[in-house]
C-alpha cells in the first residue's frame, strides 16, 4: 500500500489531522468549524476523496470528538463530498465519530446520513 | 447591553454593532455564558447556540452599511423557557429578494426537516453559497423562524422553547 500523501492542515482554532491505519483513513477534527475553516475543509475534502480513490480505501472516519461546532458552510462541504462519493464509480464508507456531550453533532450528522444512508454511518465515541 | 426595563426576562440583551466575522465566536460565548445558568440541559443550550451562530453569520455575510442589531431574550413561562433571538440588518435588493424567497419557502414547508433535506440535496451540486444556514435553524434548533422587512432592513426572529434548570 502506498504512503499517505495527506498532511495535517489548519491553524489557530481549527485543525484536521489524518492517520492511515490499513485501509481506513481517520481524520481528527479539532476546534471550531466556522467561517475561517470553510475554505480549509472544502479544499481538504477534495484531497481526501482523491487520496481515498488512489489508495483504494475501504473507509474514511471523521473523528469529531474535539470539534466544538460546524457552521452551515462547513456542513455544505461535507454535503458535496458525500455526494461526490455517492456518484463515484469507486466508493468507500464514511463514518462520523461523535461526542455525546456535543448534542449538535448528532442533529447535524443525521442530516448527512440521510443524504446517503448506504454510505454514511454515525458512531458515538466515549 | 442588558435591557433592565424587561423585568420578566431572565436574560435580555440588545446589541447594536458593526458586524465582523471575528466577533461571532465571542458573541456565541457570551450567549452561552448568559443562558447556561437557566437551561436545564446541554441539548437546549446547543440548539440555542446553533441558531445564534447561524443568525450572526447571516448578518456578517449579508448586511450592508455599518449598523446591525442582535437581540437575545430568555423568559420563564409556565411551560418552560421561551427563547427568542432577533437580528436586524440592512440588505441589498438582491439579497433581500433571495432571503424572502428562501424564508417564504421555509414558512410554507409542512415539515422543516424534510424541507432541509431537500435543500441539502439541491445544494450538493452547487459551488456557490451554501444556502442552508437559515433552514438549519428550524430543522436542527427546533426554533420557529420568521421574518419581517422595513424598507431595506431585514428582521429575522427565531423563537423556541427550552427546559428551565430547577432552582433551589
Amino acid at each position: 500500500m502506498s504512503a499517505l500523501s495527506l498532511v495535517a492542515v489548519g491553524g489557530d482554532g481549527f485543525q484536521v489531522t489524518p492517520t492511515l491505519i490499513a485501509f481506513n483513513l481517520r481524520l481528527v477534527f479539532t476546534g471550531s468549524g466556522d467561517m475561517n475553516a470553510t475554505s480549509i475543509i472544502n479544499a481538504y475534502l477534495k484531497l481526501v476523496h482523491e487520496e481515498a480513490i488512489r489508495l483504494g480505501l475501504a473507509q474514511v472516519s471523521c473523528d469529531f470528538k474535539q470539534l466544538t461546532f460546524m457552521n452551515s458552510s462547513c456542513f455544505k462541504s461535507f454535503v458535496v463530498w458525500i455526494d461526490t462519493v455517492k456518484n463515484s464509480d469507486i466508493r468507500y464508507q464514511i463514518a462520523f465519530l461523535t461526542n455525546p456531550s456535543l448534542p449538535w453533532q448528532r442533529r447535524s450528522l443525521e442530516a448527512l446520513r440521510r443524504l446517503a444512508t448506504n454510505l454514511v454511518t454515525i458512531e458515538t465515541i466515549a | 447591553m442588558t435591557d433592565s426595563g424587561d423585568a420578566r426576562a431572565l436574560v435580555s440583551l440588545t446589541l447594536s454593532f458593526r458586524p465582523l466575522a471575528n466577533q461571532i465566536g465571542p458573541l456565541r460565548t457570551l450567549v452561552s455564558d448568559l443562558c447556561k445558568p437557566h437551561l436545564a440541559d446541554a441539548d437546549g443550550l446547543s440548539r440555542l447556540l446553533l441558531a445564534a451562530h447561524e443568525l450572526l453569520e447571516n448578518i456578517v455575510k449579508y448586511s450592508v452599511g455599518e449598523a446591525a442589531e442582535f437581540h437575545l431574550h430568555v423568559e420563564a413561562k409556565a411551560s418552560g423557557l421561551l427563547v427568542r433571538l432577533r437580528t436586524k440588518n440592512r440588505a441589498d435588493p438582491e439579497r433581500m429578494a433571495d432571503a424572502r424567497w428562501r424564508l417564504d419557502a421555509l414558512a410554507k414547508a409542512p415539515d422543516p426537516i424534510a424541507h432541509y433535506d431537500e435543500l441539502i440535496r439541491e445544494s450538493a451540486g452547487r459551488l456557490d453559497v451554501s444556502g442552508l444556514g437559515l433552514a438549519r435553524i428550524p430543522a436542527e434548533s427546533e426554533m420557529e423562524l420568521r421574518y419581517a422587512t422595513e424598507q431595506d432592513w431585514l428582521i429575522l426572529t427565531a423563537e423556541g422553547n427550552a427546559s428551565e434548570r430547577a432552582t433551589g
